[in-house]
């Protein structure tokens, strides 16, 4: 009976993996697809069901009908990290503040002050693009790279500050003390104690602030023309009268891609345990 | 009410692991009270857990008054367990978390309040039973985690891993009074794990002392105060621990070479490391004459007690002494021990006294 | 010397201090015993700077602390939580106060190994804290502690969350290891009257948030100055009973009435209390009394009775388990009974003149 079951399971997880991986392998199979293969019935396996072909890759390197998408990937890649970057370390910095010491500010905590950073997410981008606009403008930063780092910045760092607080409020005031007891300056204390066990909480954090960055559209389209063209908007140029499948299936997998390989090594990092063990 | 049997009862955590509670059997009878005591790791809880229905293990069966209980789920096994940290249902006033597992069995309401109220009379809960039981202190919480043992009248057992652990001092012995009174009242078997001493000893008829996944002695306080069957009982029980001294045999008496200490030869003499131990609280002290003599090393003052430390040579032996030692730092001082008090032990097995 | 003057610490947790005035001596191991919440932990985070004063003063031979941060100040301090660095191992978290110092890596580790050997965790330098259990995590922190040569060191109660068997065995090794600090002012809290009377050059007794007595052990044992200093120190708890001295009778509230001279000295007539040490109350007499509970401690009983609505504890110095319920004769023995005055406080016997 017990084997029934088990049998049960796996078939349960198996039917889930399929119905989630689905969409990726089709993806993958349809990138190496010409016109015909794709819009003459689903077909699935290349060689067997359709000659692969190497024109969408070809598409988003300059080829036929294409772009070219080096550029547009290294700027995203420089926004969002050097955003992130930014973001967590002021945000870590001023979760630690939020966690540690008692602020005031009229009737208002540090449990308000914690919520006033995570509302800036709550708010539809939408709302802050014409305001986001006239700024950049003012400072002469549109179409910038800094100017859309700048921005990056503003929007990640609620995250960092969310994830931060949370995990610092679970460290035990206890080993602050103690960093204290030894001779640590507040300052020394976070570098030296808190911030090296608080390595979980960062890549957590840091993981956020990637794959909200990298997958922006709303801002690089709003906030950039010409000079700088970021992943996300540049991929808009693949588009024509007959839609471009295997090119869009290329694009898309080239997009996923680092995200793809960050989750994976960072899952195996995260599993490894935290602070497990500090004060008991 | 349950006669527990505990039947060639082993468990490894994974096939081929070492034990981490070695094979054993017991009884234990309906309404008795047993504690098991031991350092921290030495397979207390496991076992308890396997009682309780918490871990399945990987070999023998539990019985309850005869029935094979060990497939069982904790919930039909009719066992209570209080557990180190109060449990308590947060939302819950204490009147609801007592009555709680009548509900979850479908009694009907009158039963419960009557129920409710007994205990909680009983318990000392009953001005407490409208509040939120959050608002308890944690002495008070664990009153209420027994609580919900005691209202289901078939209850088989209760079970307290460590309970009086996050009580303060002077409010344990409120609640050892009252964990004493309910046992007498009710006549639950109980089993009560610990590593206090005190707690064991003051808790229960028998005592199950552990070590290292093993059930070393089995028995009233005075047999393991009086006889411990292994050095480590002798050493676990009493405050301070027993002494050991070496011991070799010569001709037909076991001595302790350069003392006056020495048992009669017993019949059959395993080979093995010899020790002869006594208990501090059984020696005397005396200026001179007695079975060792040394010299007082060190003594601390414990208030009613004095427990004096006498070097001998490369041997430290510690007697305790009431009120004030005769004896002070330096002095040389003569320790006299009554035959029938010293205990022989071959490879850390108490030999039988004839 | 490390004194406290007027010190007072009002917020944070529920402890307080009020007004509080002693002095720590140099060379000399202080207990701070007293119930949870008396103070003690208080007091030693207000030296360590980590709660703050509402007034008072603390110095080190002289020399004005309330201006320095915790970082500056020359304190080490060892908590009952188990805190270590889990990011380091054994021998840099035991290294970290010295690298704190600029004391060169090299050097910081070799003082941390000696260190860490002569608290015997020796063969565990690279570990990780988490992989070590509670007693050896206790003796990391304690190393650390010790390692920077602090002239204060601060323990608060550091072994009372590992089984009282190793507590004894740490309890010895730590003061061993302190013998060496000839320098070093340790102050070490403690709620358990024998664990603080033994360890304790110097003890202070404190309850509610003020320190009621000061002195070494035998004389705070022997002469608490007032009736709640006597309950904090006696381990067992003290008999306090209510007495009218009239017309050459001791009147025991409800209790017995004695011949003046059973106490064996004059007192004139009025309202005192008695305090009756366990071990003066005996079996075998003219007062009858109902037993609560029997606590066995090896080679001891503790029996907790009521007679007459009145609380006793009787202390014997065998095995005897007296049920519960039952009704024992008793007699009281005035012989080394304290007399304190309509206010708690003591009234010294006078000196035997001639």
């Amino acid at each position: 009976m017990r084997t029934f079951y088990l049998a049960l399971k796996y078939l349960a997880v198996l039917l889930w993996s399929a119905f989630v991986i689905f969409p990726f392998l089709w993806m993958i199979s349809t990138s190496f697809k010409t016109a015909n293969a794709v819009t003459a019935g689903a077909k699935w396996l290349p060689w067997l069901q359709f000659e692969p072909s190497l024109a969408g890759w070809r598409s988003l390197f300059g080829g036929v009908g294409g772009i070219n998408i080096l550029k547009p990937y290294a700027n995203s890649a420089i926004v969002t990290l050097s955003g992130s970057a930014i973001a967590l370390v002021l945000g870590t910095l001023a979760a630690y503040g939020l966690s540690r010491f008692t602020f005031k500010a009229g009737p208002l905590r540090n449990a308000d002050i914690t919520f006033f950073f995570i509302s800036q997410r709550i708010m539809p981008p939408i709302v802050l693009a014409i305001p986001f606009f006239l700024m950049l403008r003012f400072l002469g930063l549109l179409d910038t790279l800094p100017g859309l780092i700048l921005i990056y910045v503003a929007m990640l760092m609620p995250i960092a500050v969310w994830v931060m607080v949370d995990f610092f409020n679970s460290v035990p005031r206890g080993l602050d003390e103690m960093a204290w007891m030894d001779g640590c300056t507040p300052v020394t204390t976070f570098l030296r104690v808190i911030l090296p066990n608080a390595l979980p909480g960062l890549v957590v954090a840091a993981m956020f602030c990637l794959i909200f960055g990298w997958n922006d559209f709303f801002f690089a389209f709003t906030m950039t023309f010409t000079e700088v063209q970021l992943l996300p908007v540049s991929l808009v140029a693949l588009n024509s009268s007959v839609t471009p499948w295997w090119s869009l299936s290329a694009a898309a997998i080239v997009s996923v891609a680092p995200l793809a390989v960050l989750a994976f090594v960072v899952e195996r990092f995260l599993s490894r345990g935290g602070l497990a063990g500090a004060v008991r | 009410m349950a006669e527990i049997i505990l039947e060639n009862l082993a468990h490894a955590y994974a096939p081929g692991a070492p034990y981490a509670l070695k094979p054993l059997h017991m009884t234990w009878r309906n309404g008795g009270t047993y504690a098991l005591l031991g350092p921290s790791g030495c397979g207390k809880s496991t076992m308890l857990n396997i009682i309780s229905g918490l871990l399945r293990p990987s070999e023998g069966r539990v019985l309850f008054d005869g029935q094979d209980v060990t497939a069982l789920d904790t919930g039909k096994r009719n066992i209570a367990q209080v557990f180190q940290v109060p449990v308590i249902y947060k939302s819950m006033t204490v009147g609801e978390n007592l009555g709680f597992p009548l509900v979850c069995r479908g009694a009907s309401p009158q039963k419960i309040k009557a129920r409710v109220e007994t205990v909680a009379e009983r318990l000392g809960l009953t001005q407490w039973l409208k509040r939120p039981a959050n608002a308890l202190t944690a002495d008070m919480k664990q009153l209420v985690s027994l609580g919900r043992g005691l209202v289901r009248e078939d209850v088989a057992a209760i079970l307290l891993d460590e309970p009086l652990t996050v009580i303060d001092p002077q409010l344990k012995f409120d609640l050892r009074r009252i964990l004493k009174e309910i046992n007498e009242e009710f006549r639950v078997t109980m089993v009560l794990v610990t590593h206090d001493q005190t707690e064991a000893l003051t808790f229960a008829e028998e005592i199950v002392v552990m070590n290292h996944g093993e059930v070393v002695q089995m028995g009233s306080p005075t047999e393991l105060f009086e006889r411990p069957a292994t050095e480590h009982v002798g050493w676990f029980i009493g405050s301070p621990a027993m002494n050991f001294l070496p011991a070799v045999r010569d001709s037909d008496r076991i001595v302790v070479p350069g003392t006056a200490l020495s048992v009669t030869v017993p019949a059959a003499l395993p080979d093995g490391e010899l020790k002869i131990g006594f208990r501090p609280e059984h020696a005397t002290l005396a200026h001179s004459g007695g079975d060792l003599e040394g010299t007082v090393g060190r003594i601390w003052f414990e208030g009613v007690d004095e427990v004096v430390g006498i070097d001998q040579g490369a041997h430290r032996v510690k007697v305790r002494v009431s009120g004030t030692s005769p004896a002070r730092t330096g002095a040389t001082v003569a320790v006299s021990v009554p035959g029938d008090r010293l205990c022989v032990f071959v490879n850390g097995k108490r030999l039988p006294s004839d | 010397m490390l004194e406290l003057s007027n010190l007072s610490v009002s917020e944070g947790r529920a402890e307080h201090l009020f007004d509080v005035t002693v002095g720590f001596r140099k060379g000399r191991l202080t207990t701070l015993l007293g119930r949870t919440g008396a103070g003690k932990t208080t007091m030693m985070r207000a030296i360590a700077g980590l709660a703050e004063t509402d007034g008072g003063r603390i110095a080190l031979d002289g020399k004005d602390w309330s201006r320095l941060a915790p970082w500056q100040r020359p304190v080490a301090m060892v908590t009952q939580q188990f805190i270590n660095y889990p990011h380091l191992s054994v021998l840099d978290n035991v290294a970290f106060p010295l690298v704190r110092r600029n004391v060169l890596q090299d050097k910081a580790r070799e003082a941390a190994r000696d260190m860490l050997g002569r608290v015997g965790l020796g063969t565990m330098i690279d570990r990780r804290p988490s992989q070590l259990s509670g007693g050896q995590q206790q003796r990391v922190a304690i190393a650390r502690a010790l390692v920077k040569k602090a002239p204060v060191v601060l323990l608060d109660e550091p072994f009372v969350n590992l089984d009282y068997k190793l507590r004894e065995g740490l309890r010895e090794e730590l003061v061993d290891l302190l013998k060496a600090e000839r320098e070093t002012i340790v102050i070490y809290a403690s709620t358990d009257p024998r664990e603080a009377l033994q360890m304790g050059d110097d003890v202070i007794l404190m309850a509610e948030g003020r320190a009621i007595q000061s002195g070494e052990p035998q004389n705070v044992y022997a002469r608490p100055g007032t009736t709640r200093a006597a309950e904090v120190v006696s381990d067992p708890p003290i008999n306090l009973i209510g007495m009218e001295v009239s017309g050459g009778q001791l009147r025991l509230d409800r209790l017995a009435d004695l011949p003046a001279r059973a106490l064996g000295r004059d007192l004139p007539a009025g309202r005192y209390t008695l305090g009756l040490r366990a071990h003066s109350i005996r079996q075998g007499g003219d007062l009858s009394a109902r037993v609560s509970l029997t606590e066995v401690s090896g080679s001891e009983t503790v029996t907790h009775l009521q007679a007459a609505g009145q609380a006793l504890v009787m202390l014997e110095r065998t095995v005897t388990n007296h049920a519960l319920g039952t009704t024992i004769a008793l007699s009281l023995d005035l012989g080394e009974a304290l007399v304190f005055d309509a206010q708690g406080r003591l009234i010294e016997k006078e000196p035997v003149h001639g």
